[in-house]
């Protein structure tokens, strides 16, 4: 098990190097001069090349990729160019607050999902299980930033019952649970989507599942139906499971993007749209950076949970 | 009802208060377009910044609220030389930064030179976008002692006083500058009516009312400004209560909003011209008669009305409405799809012709780009003319349209310009004299008629307003008969807050809002 981890932390070293030079490569091949964007139309040519000289943007390309990535290793992620602020600690609060916002998504995705795929499997081929999957074929084709905006309509504005943007209130507000009412809507909408994924995931993998002879031995040893699905099914039904809701956490973050815009939610996504429109070379490499890793990572740790879930995939 | 029973729905009463729409004493929360980039006023180049930063910041000059007019700000007085070219200034005693230090005309000079002196040793903690624009016509500032200062100008410049009252002449604290170093981006202090409580990205910027202002004291305890990106997200938040004032709802529910009494909507023209750049230096559009029949062509009140739902005032004229000097005693572009037609043959393409025409698919001031450059492709297909669309992400147009010769420009591009210091200079000047063809300004039409640039450089130096107000109504008149742009409308800053805000000030110039007198009825 050891030796297993051993490697794949070693193979996620490549994986972010090849990350961060395609980002790179991309923002710099993109054509639009950041100088330009941030020093508005009044700055004379003079001034642009003076600012492009002092951020070293005109520095051979590879230099610069060099530059970064030495300077990143040293905990200098650099100033972003628009914002004039040091990169990391912008970053790191706005990813904080994706991460609260994408994690409990998920949670919430995977709790739902799960619970309604099995009782659709329990209630298989019943009107339970029509319903459940005509939510989850809703949940799955519905636009996320429509389905945020109904929400946003619904509960804030018509029944006032919660907050349509925002992280916390605006005057005083700041407490955790001013942040758990602040974060139904947007959780709820980023949800829905891989909610219903999972759900199809669960019911299918359990229905598999349930035509297995182990099965069929639980049930003739005389198991109640509810410890042949949750006990004997589930577990084994798991793994294709994991595999969707690690593959969801890429899905969260692509789609906050819209919800952290539609709620105002000050994540990494809103940050990352504004520094590609404002060619904001190290905001937004820092930001994919640090996304990047972490989903590296997640990826590591669904891994790991399927070693621990089937023994058999341990691989030493 | 048992006591407990009574004690319970108080509570509840005091929760749904708590947590619903009732506002706390003396705040006002804004909410913005977009985030402030930085709250440093020598660094400003956006809307939302400087939006945020005005409260918190003063200059030497400012304008009359509300007005293009210059009266005293940390300035009291001032004399100019006869030759106009020696500016002495006696500053106001008393005034405070937020920081406690004492502001004196050393601070003027220490600002100043920050942005416009590499040796100075504060240079580097910033980049200042505005500084030659601004202050670049400043050849030496004498500090005379701590309320007065002398500014000698490399030339005569008119405008001066109004360029002292722009957010690049606005004064920081040097002592937090030496404290915060390039981090002064999110530690503003400043002397204004209010001063800075925090920011939290993303989130809110909170300002508190200044106890040691020099002048009257703002009226409200605390400012807050919220950047809600989503013009739909904005509209909710303020029907939701929980922003009392929001920047430019969508468009398409101006009307509704205007008949809720729950709100007051104000619609204030700003200093913003949208226009089609016409290349005047390549065929067809050298030729006077092609651009004015495109002009014609143009149905410009369909498109305020139809496209941006009224959002917009019909341009008559390049030169915004609330400039001094700005003048409808010229000719007239009125719809005239007939007359088009015929100038069109006059100038030999009694057949029409076909253009390139680009257009950024969104941009700073550009309201709907794309829309409105179909309808205008759809109206010059009309008279004949064929205009092929490219559209370009605004970072990629910008780079694409400022800069390259008029041979490597296509025939048409949309431009629009938001002015700064209310002086026609500002605009006419730098816009449309032929002594501002790129890379030396921003004639990006590379329009030049030799008349034009005599009054408009004559303009630049006299010293006397009404003779300055005349050569500019003249430019204007031969501007409009060349009609080297198709100028399509200016546009409104629509404010929508809810009923009962009193004393909100939208400044024209720089798009500034003025909470300081605002009061809750």
């Amino acid at each position: 098990m050891t030796g297993y981890l051993v490697r794949r932390i070693l193979w996620l070293l490549p994986v972010l190097v090849g990350v961060t030079f395609l980002v790179f490569l991309t923002m710099h091949l993109a054509p639009g001069d950041p100088v330009k964007i941030m020093l508005g139309p009044r700055a004379t040519e003079e001034t642009l090349n003076r600012v492009r000289t002092e951020l070293g943007l005109d520095r051979p390309m590879p230099v610069q990729y060099v530059s970064w990535i030495s300077r990143v290793l040293a905990g200098d992620w650099g100033r972003s160019i628009q914002l004039r602020r040091r990169v990391l600690p912008l970053v790191s609060s706005r990813f904080a607050s994706t991460a609260l916002l994408g994690f409990s998504a998920l949670f919430l995705a995977s709790l739902g999902g799960i619970g309604a795929g099995i009782a659709a499997a329990f209630k298989r081929h019943t009107a339970w299980d029509r319903m459940f999957t005509f939510l989850a074929i809703v949940g799955f084709s519905i636009p996320v930033f429509w389905f945020g905006l109904i929400l946003q309509f619904i509960f804030g504005v018509r029944l006032g019952w919660l907050p349509t943007s925002g992280m916390i209130a605006s005057i005083g507000g700041g407490g955790a649970w001013d942040m758990v009412y602040h974060l139904i809507l947007p959780v709820a909408a980023l949800a829905a989507e891989p909610m219903a994924l999972i759900a199809r995931m669960t019911r299918s993998s359990m229905l598999e599942v349930i035509q297995e002879d182990y099965i069929r031995t639980a049930r003739s040893k005389g198991l109640t139906e509810k410890v042949v699905l949750l006990k004997h099914a589930l577990r084994n039904a798991f793994v294709p499971i994991l595999t969707v809701i690690g593959m969801q956490l890429g899905f969260v973050f692509a789609g906050s993007v819209f919800v952290e815009a539609i709620f105002s939610w000050p994540g990494v996504g809103n940050l990352i749209v504004n520094g590609i429109l404002a060619r904001d070379f190290p905001i937004v490499q820092g930001s994919i950076l640090l996304i990047a890793s972490s989903y590296v990572l997640i990826n590591l740790l669904v891994d790991v949970s399927y070693a621990y879930v089937t023994p058999q995939l341990r691989y030493d | 009802m048992c006591k407990r029973c009574t004690v319970l729905s108080i509570c509840l009463m005091l929760l749904v208060g708590l947590t619903g729409t009732c506002l706390a004493a003396g705040t006002l929360v804004v909410a913005l377009e977009a985030e402030p980039t930085s709250l440093d006023p020598h660094q400003l180049t956006d809307y939302n910044s400087v939006r945020a930063a005005a409260a918190l910041f003063e200059t030497l000059t400012k304008f009359r609220p509300g007005t293009t007019e210059i009266m005293p700000g940390l300035a009291e007085s001032w004399v100019m030389s006869e030759d106009g070219l020696k500016y002495t200034f006696y500053l106001r005693q008393g005034v405070l930064f937020h920081d406690g230090t004492a502001f004196t005309a050393d601070d003027v000079r220490f600002n100043f030179e920050r942005q416009t002196d590499p040796n100075h040793p504060y240079y580097d903690t910033g980049v200042f976008g505005y500084a030659e624009f601004t202050l670049g016509m400043i050849d030496s500032i004498e500090v005379v002692d701590d309320y007065t200062l002398v500014f000698d100008l490399k030339y005569t410049f008119p405008p001066f006083l109004r360029n002292l009252a722009m957010a690049s002449a606005a004064f920081v604290s040097p002592e937090s500058l030496e404290q915060y170093g390039a981090d002064i981006v999110i530690h503003p202090v400043g002397t204004g009516p209010f001063q800075f409580r925090e920011w939290e990205p993303g989130v809110r910027v909170v300002l508190d009312r200044n106890v040691t202002y020099w002048g009257e004291p703002a009226t409200l305890d605390t400012l807050i400004f919220r950047p809600i990106i989503n013009p739909q997200s904005r509209l909710a938040a303020l029907e939701a209560g929980e922003v009392d004032f929001m920047v430019n709802p969508p468009p398409d529910d101006v009307v509704r909003l205007q008949n809720d009494p729950r709100f007051n909507v104000e619609a204030e023209l700003g200093q913003h011209t949208w226009w089609i750049v016409l290349n005047c230096q390549v065929e067809p559009f050298d030729n006077k008669l092609v651009r004015q029949a495109v002009h014609y062509a143009v149905d410009k009140e369909a498109i305020v009305d139809g496209i941006l739902r009224g959002t917009g005032e019909v341009a008559v004229n390049a030169l915004p409405p609330s400039v001094w000097s700005y003048t409808e005693d010229l000719k007239i572009y009125d719809y005239n799809p007939q007359m088009a037609r015929d100038l069109l043959a006059t100038a030999g393409y009694p057949d029409g012709f076909e253009v390139d025409f680009w257009v950024p698919e969104s941009g700073s001031g550009m309201q709907q780009p794309v829309e409105m450059a179909t309808a205008i492709q759809a109206y010059l297909a009309a008279v004949g003319v064929t205009a092929n669309i490219s559209t370009w992400e605004w970072g990629t147009y910008l780079d694409k349209v400022f800069g390259p010769p008029a041979n490597e420009l296509p025939a048409m591009h949309e431009m629009s310009w938001i002015m700064d210091n209310g002086d026609p200079d500002n605009f006419l000047y730098i816009l449309l004299s032929g002594e501002q063809w790129p890379l030396d300004g921003f004639n990006e039409a590379f329009y030049q008629n030799e008349e034009v640039d005599r009054l408009l450089r004559e303009a630049r130096i006299e010293l006397d307003a009404t003779t300055r107000e005349t050569l500019y109504i003249e430019a204007q008149q031969l501007i409009a008969e060349d009609s080297p742009w198709i100028w399509v409308d200016h546009a409104y800053e629509t404010f929508v807050m809810r009923e009962g805000i009193q004393g909100f000030v939208f400044q024209p110039t720089q798009g500034i809002l003025r909470f300081e007198r605002v009061v809750f009825e």
